[in-house]
């Protein structure tokens, strides 16, 4: 378990480097694919809800140190991801969700509930609520659910795309 | 109760641990002006500084490596540009020279760009973008800012090939000045001419001037062929052996004057007179 955990924590930091480098070039109309949400729920996914949650919490926070710099939004995305995510955790079956193309619509569900639930935060001020729904809501579970898929295709079980 | 309670904990302990975070959360949101929150988020932009100054320092690292193949790119067209330079003010020089010998000379002389060099097995030519259409013909001799280049050998409508002074065939009559000698030109080694039958009485120094004989039936007398280099006595020889440095770099020559002489009859009529009366 140790093992494990220090892998995720190197997988952790690289998502939150790869982050930041993502925010500054790969941000189409200040929406960016949310990485370090990607790992949250993957890890929700491999350890279960409680290992997902709090590891939202504690990337998220990260996260919203080192690149966001809004302390909360992103822990309070995280967390919500792992609990959703969570949901689809089964012990017996965890290469099948977290490395088959089950990743990715998994992620695209959590995404699109998570960013759903966190538009208050994200809109507040907007008078446009669709606006934002589509900018960010949409846009940011899209984009980054492309970028679930390109794992799924890098670190996934080949002949298992379910 | 207690049992009660780490029941009820250990069924939802999920729940409570995902409240107790979503709380924090939005806690923190709601605290962002708040004095611990600000100096989280001043935490993080140090961190942020250090990492980024860490990724500059090696994306700076690589960059260096293509700034310096960018750099040496530059250095070789640089070079090419000096060399291109170079070539223009030798060029330039060439064509100041050519124009002084052009205000100066009273033989007609038209000019030409060397478009062709040949040098193989003692052959030494040069190609002229000016030929019979010009009023070139075989026999003219070419001359430049600097003296002697050769004789035109053959000519066709548009180009002339030009004979050089170290061509293996190429013989002109000479004179050193100093030493009033004539004496016959004709290519000698690494690029040098030599001049033969002078004889060792005559007093040939070092720098010494050659130019055309009025000897010469090809060329006017008084063009510059080049200075005396060495000039030595052979026991048994009773000629002189001397080198001379032709005046022409033919290496880097670009232009070129084709003299349209004729050589005065009056000289040949009369020799012929006296031939006739003989």
């Amino acid at each position: 378990m140790t093992k494990r955990i220090i892998v995720y924590i190197i997988l952790g930091v690289m998502s939150i480097l790869l982050q930041k480098f993502l925010d500054n070039f790969a941000s189409l109309g200040s929406v960016a694919p949310q990485l370090v949400i990607l790992f949250v729920i993957y890890i929700s996914l491999r350890e279960g809800q409680l290992f997902g949650v709090t590891g939202g919490f504690i990337a998220g926070l990260a996260n919203d140190m080192l690149v966001t710099h809004f302390i909360g939004f992103t822990c309070f995305v995280g967390v919500l991801a792992g609990f959703i995510s969570g949901f689809f955790y089964r012990e017996s079956e965890v290469d099948l969700a977290a490395r088959t193309l089950n990743f990715a619509w998994i992620s695209a569900v959590t995404l699109f509930l998570t960013e759903l639930i966190a538009l208050p935060i994200v809109a507040a001020g907007e008078l446009n609520y669709f606006y934002v729904f589509l900018k960010f809501t949409i846009g940011t579970t899209v984009y980054t659910s492309v970028f679930a898929m390109i794992i799924v295709f890098v670190n996934g079980k080949k002949n298992r795309y379910v | 109760m207690f049992t009660w309670i780490s029941e009820f904990f250990s069924l939802a302990k999920n729940y409570i641990i995902f409240a107790l975070l979503l709380a924090i959360s939005l806690f923190m949101i709601s605290a962002n002006d708040n004095n611990y929150t600000k100096g989280l988020q001043a935490a993080g932009l140090v961190t942020t500084a250090y990492l980024e100054t860490g990724v500059q320092h090696i994306v700076d690292y690589f960059l260096l490596s293509s700034r310096n193949k960018e750099l040496l790119k530059e250095n070789a067209r640089l070079i090419d540009l000096a060399a291109q330079t170079h070539l223009a003010l030798d060029e330039n020089e060439q064509l100041r020279q050519m124009l002084n010998l052009k205000s100066h000379s009273t033989t007609p002389l038209v000019p030409g760009s060397v478009v062709g060099r040949s040098s193989d097995g003692g052959r030494n030519f040069l190609t002229l973008d000016i030929g019979s259409d010009d009023g070139v013909h075989v026999g003219d001799p070419v001359v430049n800012g600097s003296g002697l280049v050769g004789i035109v050998s053959s000519v066709s409508g548009r180009f002339s090939l030009v004979r050089t002074l170290l061509d293996a065939d190429s013989r002109i009559a000479a004179r050193l000045v100093n030493a009033t000698a004539d004496g016959l030109i004709e290519a000698g080694s690494y690029g040098e001419l030599k001049m033969s039958n002078v004889a060792r009485r005559h007093d040939v120094k070092k720098g010494d001037i050659v130019e055309t004989s009025t000897l010469s039936s090809l060329v006017p007398p008084g063009i510059v062929i080049g200075i005396v280099s060495r000039a030595t006595d052979k026991p048994g020889n009773i000629f002189k052996e001397i080198t001379v440095q032709p005046a022409v770099d033919f290496s880097s020559i670009f232009a070129a004057f084709v003299m349209q002489y004729k050589p005065p009859t009056a000289a040949a009529t009369l020799e012929k007179e006296a031939i006739g009366k003989k």
